[in-house]
């Protein structure tokens, strides 16, 4: 089977900043993969390319499609949430339901309202009398009711409370994810989605520093707190990060001998937040 | 079809002054004829008097007309702007309605649909006007408001300016469209500024007037190249010694096979077209601000 997204050499430049700098990934059906990246890393210039909403150069196919010149044809089959509160203040929650069953052909409308039903958002009400939270509630019934094969997120928790977010992750986990869906979300909240991910994509400075699966990095990265006495050992094991934890020395291997780590300390497998910071800040800390 | 529909039902929701404007002038309009002082206005005594119902309702028609143009202007400077500056374009790009159906949509809003609703609101209200002052002044009016015939050419006279105009301004309105795509902020100054700019290089460098003449011969030039003031037929009538020519019927001033087969009015339609998939391409491009 093809991939869903498949990205070779993508590239995105604002006049002269670059934004994605040749880029390589794919993601597979099925898997619920995190873009993951310091702010101006390039999460969204890849975001919008996927979803047709800006040029690119190199090459890009998302569900077999090429997403600037097919983009509507493309949202058939993928649906995003870019970014919070984007529904005009002026739409009317039924008349955006109308709407939206409308004009989507794989919309369900009973799915859309029994989700809604769960919540205190009536249908006259306006999308300016709403708080922030109900209208990502709002705009998530929109969503999860079309059955598409790719959802993309953007940021979808920015500006919501703690039960708002876990509300909202909750209800993509349990209501909507199955074998036949794939969602892509970016976040810089990586303590927030780590224990929903099946992938990881690391982006710093427009390029991909990690593709990986969860189990992967199991066998791809160990980490190790080390003893006092042993650090110069280990640190001749070439570790490509060290991070000082709660006074340990914390010491990070990628494709670890993990006999020989054993050795140095106690190894566990590193947490995606802690991967993240390991990548992308490289060396010691 | 279907999403077309969907499309043009989302203007009317966003848009409730579509409906609203259109519904106030009526409503003043209705009220100056309930509560006016029109028993004691002050005709000239030998002014004929079915001019004088004719010229009350080409008032009426005529004020709808004028705010009618304004707020379809002003409708296609905001139409693709407004959601890129509330971000809600990234709601809209989620759907499967591509750039080009959107983009037809605000055009066929502004051409044909608000046209519609204030060729509808201009007859009833003038249907409910001139009910009101035929009873409450029937001395000065008599049945000068009630000719069938009168109704009759108003009709086709106000859709043949709905339809030429539509055409004739077609350039106008992509340009109008493509400016809302591409403006960043201030899209009524960033509308005006690229003529104008036009108009004062052009004097600098070569100290011709081309494109000014170009802009006037295309605001102005709609009476001109869609009415035949030439064959028309005139009705002259003498009041307080002034010779007054008013149209003796509207049919004769009519000239859709002259208007279309007029090189302006395809220019015109060719340079609407080209803007028009300069809007499209621009609306593909460019998402929120």
């Amino acid at each position: 089977m093809p991939a869903l997204i498949e990205a070779r050499d993508l590239t995105k430049k604002y006049g002269a900043h670059v934004a994605l700098d040749r880029a390589n990934f794919s993601v597979e059906g099925g898997r619920i993969v995190g873009l993951i990246g310091p702010n101006g890393a390039g999460k969204t210039s890849a975001l919008r390319a996927i979803l047709g909403l800006t040029t690119y150069e190199g090459s890009l196919q998302v569900l077999g499609r090429e997403p600037f010149r097919e983009r509507s044809a493309l949202m058939h089959d993928a649906c995003f949430i870019a970014d919070v509160a984007v529904l005009p203040a002026w739409l009317r929650v039924d008349h955006a339901i109308d709407f939206v069953a409308g004009v989507h052909p794989r919309f369900r409308r009973d799915r859309a309202t029994a989700l809604l039903a769960k919540t205190e958002i009536t249908g006259k009400r306006r999308m300016r009398e709403l708080s922030k939270g109900m209208k990502t509630q709002v705009h998530l019934a929109l969503t999860m009711a079309i059955d598409a094969k790719l959802l993309v997120l953007d940021e979808p928790t920015l500006g919501l409370d703690i039960l708002a977010r876990s509300a909202f992750y909750d209800a993509l986990v349990n209501d909507y994810m199955d074998e036949s869906r794939t969602i892509l979300i970016t976040t810089h909240q990586v303590e927030e989605v780590e224990n929903l991910l099946t992938d990881v994509l690391f982006i710093n400075k427009g390029r991909i520093v990690l593709d990986s699966s969860l189990e992967d990095i199991a066998t791809r990265y160990a980490a190790v707190a080390v003893a006092g006495d042993r650090i110069e050992a280990a640190r001749a094991a070439k570790p490509f990060h060290e991070r000082r934890m709660l006074g340990k020395l914390v010491l990070y291997f990628e494709h670890p001998d993990l006999q020989q780590l054993a050795a140095f300390g106690e190894v566990h497998t590193p947490s995606v937040s802690d991967l993240f910071v390991a990548k992308l800040s490289g060396g010691a800390e | 079809m279907n999403t077309a529909i969907w499309l043009i039902r989302r203007e009317f929701w966003e848009n409730r002054a579509i409906w609203i404007i259109p519904a106030a002038i009526s409503a003043i309009t209705l009220l100056a004829a309930l509560f006016g002082n029109i028993e004691h206005m002050a005709v000239p005594a030998d002014f004929p008097i079915p001019a004088v119902g004719q010229l009350f309702l080409v008032a009426v028609g005529a004020t709808f007309f004028a705010m009618m143009s304004i707020y379809a202007t002003w409708y296609l400077l905001d139409c693709l702007y407004a959601d890129r500056k509330d971000r809600s374009v990234l709601f809209w790009k989620s759907l499967p309605i591509s750039d080009t159906m959107t983009v037809l949509s605000k055009l066929a809003t502004a051409m044909l649909v608000i046209p519609a609703v204030y060729f509808a609101a201009a007859d009833l209200t003038s249907l409910m006007m001139a009910f009101i002052v035929s009873v409450r002044a029937s001395s000065l009016f008599g049945g000068a408001l009630w000719h069938a015939d009168l109704w009759l050419q108003l009709q086709a006279f106000w859709l043949y300016l709905i339809v030429t105009a539509a055409i004739w301004y077609l350039p106008v309105c992509g340009y109008l469209l493509l400016i809302s795509a591409w403006a960043k902020r201030a899209v009524t100054l960033w509308s005006i500024l690229p003529p104008i700019a036009a108009i004062i290089a052009e004097r600098w460098f070569f100290g011709t007037h081309v494109i000014a003449h170009v802009i006037e011969a295309r605001l102005l030039g709609l009476p001109g190249a869609a009415f035949n003031t030439k064959l028309g037929s005139w009705t002259t009538t003498i009041v307080q010694h002034d010779a007054v020519r008013t149209p003796a019927d509207i049919w004769s001033f009519l000239d859709l096979g002259g208007f279309l087969a007029n090189p302006e009015t395809l220019i015109g339609v060719l340079a609407g077209v080209v803007l028009i998939i300069g809007a499209v391409q621009l609306r593909k491009r460019r998402t929120e601000i």
